[in-house]
């Protein structure tokens, strides 16, 4: 009876750890999507901001901060702008369509003198997808300033974030050991 | 009649003169600007001259000039903010004065006025571009950059935070 028992419990054992990375990766189906998505090219498209007011500097510095990072730290040969013919001919295209979620314009002169409030903050919800609309990844993404910069460094550190994350799940020469790590997070 | 020949010739003569100076065209909108980001080539906070000439917005520094032609300006939006009188490293460096001295300093700013624009590159990608420049010299070049064919979003003054869905809409009617 015991060694049918013991036999009995490791192959349920064993079962179960072989469904858990399953099941986890049925809990993050955009992540398995993404991972296996090959992608050399990115084309940004506008910030839009449906229902937050944002003022237009905002909104453009956020753009062109993004595309500056994009083709700094983004890790794609190409960076198209929105609206830009060129990107209908590349390859694996990603779109990268991001809304502003939230807005919060804090002030420079009051980080200044009490250095704990006026910060600002943004945050956006980036959607990559492909040529067809088909969803990628979907993030939500902040960018602060809290303590030294003006209120538009906010959209750097947005940029740069987002720049970041894109690298890690976008980068072209990916090998598949690492696609498996990144469902398992 | 010599004598009112005489009279008559030079006060024709002077009213010729100050009629062609009133119908002399007015001098381009031009004023000083720090280029905050996006024109290509351009770094980011680069201090020149901005200015609407010959159909296009012209922002002229140290070490060249970029133009973007009116027409292609899809957007032009005005607005204000204020900055620190010292500012850059020495301004950082300043923070750290004793005795609450930095935040003295910061208490000094000056008020500027903001001007964003979003054009269309020959390839129909979408830029944009944020200038600072002294208070009152926004609206005379959204005003000039208007008159050569830039469109807007927002036609009311230091209205940059109206409200998003009108600025959308306004932008689905120009396409």
């Amino acid at each position: 009876m015991k060694p049918i028992k013991t036999a009995t419990i490791l192959w349920t054992l064993v079962a179960a750890l072989s469904a858990a990375p399953l099941l986890c990766a049925q809990e993050h189906p955009l992540a398995k999507v993404n991972a296996t998505a090959k992608a050399s090219a990115i084309q940004i498209e506008m910030i839009q901001a449906r229902d937050v007011s944002l003022p237009a500097e905002f909104q453009v510095a956020l753009y062109e901060n993004l595309i500056q990072e994009m083709q700094k730290e983004g890790g794609f040969p190409e960076v198209y702008r929105d609206g830009d013919r060129n990107a209908a001919g590349a390859p694996e295209l990603v779109i990268l369509h991001t809304t502003v979620t939230g807005f919060k314009q804090g002030s420079e002169l009051k980080r200044d003198v009490t250095t704990v409030g006026g910060a600002t903050s943004i945050t956006v919800l980036c959607q990559f997808t492909d040529k067809e609309g088909k969803v990628l990844l979907e993030r939500s993404i902040d960018g602060k300033v809290r303590l030294i910069g003006d209120n538009l460094k906010a959209t750097d550190d947005f940029a740069k974030k987002t720049a970041k994350l894109t690298a890690e799940r976008f980068t072209p020469d990916r090998n598949d050991s690492d696609s498996d790590s990144a469902i398992l997070r | 009649m010599k004598l009112e020949r005489a009279i008559f010739l030079p006060l024709l003569f002077f009213l010729g003169t100050v009629v062609s100076l009133g119908q002399t065209q007015p001098a381009p909108a031009e004023t000083e600007a720090v280029q905050v980001t996006g024109l290509t080539g351009v770094k980011q906070n680069t201090k020149g001259s901005l200015k609407v000439e010959n159909g296009s917005l012209s922002f002229a520094y140290s070490q060249g000039s970029c133009d973007v032609p009116a027409a292609s300006i899809q957007d032009v939006v005005t607005g204000s903010d204020s900055q620190r009188v010292i500012g850059g490293t020495v301004g950082t460096i300043s923070r750290l004065a004793p005795y609450g001295g930095g935040t003295a300093l910061s208490l000094l700013r000056t008020k500027l006025d903001i001007i964003t624009i979003q054009y269309r590159d020959p390839n129909g990608g979408l830029h944009g571009a944020i200038f600072t420049m002294p208070v009152g010299k926004a609206e005379l070049i959204k005003e000039a950059l208007l008159a050569k064919g830039a469109h807007t979003s927002i036609s009311s003054k230091e209205d940059s935070t109206a409200d998003p869905t009108q600025q959308s809409e306004a932008k689905e009617q120009l396409r």
